[in-house]
């Protein structure tokens, strides 16, 4: 059998957070999603509203992470654009996965000249790197969340349908396939019942390391200004405006830009805790 | 094998040594100067077809008339002149012994073939009051006038009227100002990669600088590289860092941190930009003029002076630089911050204040896209402007456009919103960013309207003396800011930063702008 049935996923996952990497790199990326989702309730300030003359103000007890070039308070900025991170890269690779698993699985299982089609298309895009891609489509949808998600979706689409394809193509001519065919199953019930299922643990890995890649590209194009648009905050968009500020007042670019890479090597951490509790490269011998 | 090993390494310290002590006059034969941001993007060094000229153009093509820092208009190319009692000729005695860089002498014959060039182009106004060019002498021309043109000496001393050769411009058709530039400046244009840096080569037979200037040539720098950075932070760091010599505008955030700096130095001068913030009045809500009196009134000058630009420079209430003549507007045009006006204007068009701070109408909030250009100087000015519309209930969504294409998007007529600056010192660019034959850009309002078309052609070409256009150009801007299809924001100083380690400049600048009459003094540090 398979490794990665929902029961076995389940109980990866608390594998994963009893191992001291799962539980420190979980810990910390339950709090930034608590600190996501609750941000209006564990902060006094508005992000948006300004106050000029307590602009560039140093951490202190009223600002503990300090005041931006506007004076909002940079703590509460950087929790809203935790949220802001969250979601355009949580919804971009949902995208991602979702298309490059319809177009993977299509493609593995019904092979032919469109799984030809699928496989030149994925080389071709996968030729490019991500945030090259990336920057060709928000230019071409113009900057904003709803295009950063569909530009960093479509970016990491070719990863997803190559890994997918990959994995249909694996386990199509096992026994267990041929025996429901035999049974009379058809083509839909062969894909989505035995197919897709067993296929989806290394997605739900690759998933959970390329949301880590997402939120930097995320926070890249939020630094080009391609991003969320003022006064929505962005890690990205919260360095980019600390750059001209890096003589006066440093932890502008500094702090956002630690939540950044915590959170991205959190995610890491996690995932390579995820990788072992479903041993997945054993899942992937077998298969 | 000591001995040869003693003399090799002799020698290597010799020439170490000799190169150590080379290396700062070696070096300093090259500066390299950062163009500012509002300068970047500049497609062609071609005078006559170009509509934005950066600094360097000066560099490369000469004028007939070099104007000094009070404004005063004095010979360059151009020994003297001479204009009729009745303003309808001009004659001007030319330099002799000037030269292009392609070696074509520079002569009456030059400015015969040179007037018609312009016509058809963008800038033709410049010389749309001259019928025609006549040769007295080798080095005598007049301008025979279809009707007197007050503003004649200011347009000469214009950068958009910098001489080309123009045997080279018919030649090179499009390709004049990209693949080669030829004038008679102080350096030639050795490359130039659009958006990124244009290289300088000395001139060496150049000796025909302007009195202004303390060297009227050759130049003294063998090589100028002028870099673009469209964002304001790096173009400071590669100043800090020594990657440049030379900044031709410090952003306004810089200003304290360069005058703090050793090694750096910084010399400032009247500005001739003003920030603004322009509404498309062809696209809702701002066809209602009371929905663009009401932005125009929520933007709060004085609150950005002091806290974007450190009170730095000046709150600007008119669309014209406070230096000019025609900015003495009455009273009652200057736009100046007015909430309680901006709300009961908005009330009145029948925008009522929604729940979350945004005021609605038939069901719809009164949300308007707000462009601005990327680098971080104007993204920050335009979420300043973003919360004070925002406090009488407008909201802004802000877009913002890579420096180099934003003058392209305007041409689509999209634009609601912008906030922008321009560089220039003379009422006609009221003409420039309002005329109704130039919709997109440079007219980003999409402005038409007879009566201020009919203002319009009285200034630009109905006026007999100077003080007739003063007066003409007066009722024109006040017409225009009456409409509201402008708010004036700010009106910065220039400030020049340099490495003195480097470079070295005169104290002072007798010029209206960073140009060729201050870079030709700027020599390598001693």
């Amino acid at each position: 059998m398979k490794v990665g049935t929902f029961d076995t996923r389940s109980g990866a996952i608390a594998r994963a957070l009893a191992t001291p990497k799962g539980v420190i790199a979980g810990g910390w990326l339950f709090l930034v999603v608590f600190v996501a989702i609750f941000a209006p309730y564990l902060t006094p300030y508005d992000y948006d509203i300004q106050n000029l003359p307590n602009a560039f103000a140093p951490p202190s007890a009223a600002h503990w992470l300090g005041t931006d070039e506007f004076g909002r308070d940079l703590l509460t900025r950087i929790m809203y654009g935790a949220r802001t991170s969250l979601s355009v890269s949580s919804v971009a690779i949902g995208i991602s996965v979702f298309c490059g698993m319809c177009l993977g699985a299509a493609a593995g299982f019904f092979g032919g000249w469109f799984d030809r089609a699928v496989t030149v298309a994925v080389d071709l895009t996968w030729s490019f790197p991500e945030i090259l891609v990336a920057l060709i489509l928000v230019a071409i949808m113009g900057p904003g969340v709803t295009g950063t998600m569909i530009a960093i979706g479509v970016a990491y689409l070719a990863q997803f349908t190559r890994l997918t394809r990959a994995q249909i193509m694996a386990i199509k001519s096992e026994t267990f396939v041929e025996a429901s065919r035999s049974l009379g199953a058809g083509h839909g019930y062969i894909l989505f019942r035995h197919l897709l299922p067993n296929a989806l643990t290394p997605v739900i890995v690759a998933a959970m390391l390329a949301t880590g890649d997402a939120i930097i590209l995320e926070a890249t194009l939020g630094f080009f200004g391609l991003g969320a648009q003022p006064p929505t905050p962005s890690w990205g968009a919260l360095m980019s405006s600390g750059t001209a500020q890096l003589f006066k007042a440093p932890w502008i670019i500094i702090l956002p830009g630690v939540a950044v890479a915590v959170t991205v090597f959190a995610i890491n951490l996690f995932g390579d805790a995820l990788v072992r509790a479903l041993d997945v490269r054993a899942g992937l011998r077998e298969a | 094998m000591n001995r040869s090993i003693r003399g090799c390494l002799l020698a290597t310290g010799v020439s170490l040594a000799a190169m150590v002590s080379m290396a700062p006059s070696v070096f300093a034969q090259e500066a390299v100067i950062v163009l500012a941001s509002n300068e970047v993007g500049q497609p062609m060094y071609n005078p006559i077809k170009g509509t934005l000229l950066n600094t360097a153009n000066s560099m490369i093509y000469d004028r007939l008339v070099a104007q000094d820092a009070e404004r005063g208009y004095h010979p360059h190319l151009a020994e003297s002149w001479e204009e009729a009692e009745d303003g309808m000729a001009w004659t001007f005695k030319l330099k002799q012994g000037v030269t292009f860089h392609n070696g074509e002498p520079f002569n009456a014959q030059t400015i015969v073939d040179w007037i018609p060039l312009f016509e058809g182009s963008e800038n033709a106004y410049l010389v749309a009051a001259i019928e025609k060019v006549e040769k007295l002498d080798e080095h005598t021309v007049r301008f025979v006038m279809k009707h007197p043109d007050p503003n004649m000496l200011y347009n000469l001393a214009s950068a958009f009227m910098g001489v080309p050769e123009p045997k080279a411009f018919v030649a090179l058709g499009d390709d004049f100002g990209v693949t080669e530039a030829v004038g008679t400046g102080p350096y030639r244009m050795e490359s130039f990669d659009i958006g990124l840096e244009t290289v300088l080569v000395r001139n060496e037979d150049y000796t025909w600088g302007t009195p202004l200037a303390e060297n009227t040539g050759p130049a003294k720098f063998e090589r100028l590289t002028f870099r673009e950075i469209a964002e304001d932070s790096t173009a400071y760091l590669e100043l800090r860092t020594g990657g440049v010599d030379v900044l031709l505008s410090v952003p306004s955030d810089f200003l304290p941190e360069v005058k703090q700096e050793d090694d750096l130095k910084l010399l400032t001068i009247q500005g001739r930009e003003l920030t603004y913030m322009v509404m498309n009045v062809t696209k809702e809500p701002f066809t209602d003029i009371n929905v663009r009196q009401a932005a125009a009134l929520a933007i709060n000058q004085q609150e950005i002076l002091d806290n974007i630009y450190n009170g730095v420079g000046l709150a600007a209430d008119t669309f014209l630089i406070s230096a000019l003549p025609e900015a003495k507007i009455a009273d009652e045009h200057r736009i100046s911050y007015d909430p309680d006006k901006a709300n009961a204007l908005l009330e009145e068009a029948g925008w009522k204040m929604g729940p979350d701070g945004v005021r609605m109408k038939d069901g719809k909030p009164l949300e308007v896209a707000l462009w601005t250009q990327s680098d971080s100087t104007f993204r920050r000015l335009t979420e300043v402007v973003q919360a004070q519309l925002k406090a009488v209930g407008i909201s802004g969504q802000i877009s913002t456009f890579d420096s180099a294409m934003i003058r392209d998007q305007y041409k689509s007529g999209e634009q609601q919103m912008a906030v922008r600056s321009y560089i220039w010192d003379n009422a006609d660019i009221v003409d420039w960013f309002f005329g109704a034959d130039r919709l997109g850009y440079p007219n980003i309002s999409m402005f038409v309207d007879p009566k201020a078309e009919e203002l319009r052609a009285a200034a630009m070409t109905g006026s007999k003396s100077s003080a007739e256009r003063v007066a003409n150009f007066t009722a024109y801007h006040e017409y225009v800011l009456s409409q509201f299809p402008v708010s004036p924001i700010y009106q910065p100083v220039i400030g020049l930063g340099y490495n003195t380690t480097r470079v070295s400049l005169p104290d002072s600048i007798n010029a209206p702008d960073i140009n060729s009459t201050v870079l030709i003094d700027m020599a390598p540090a001693e």
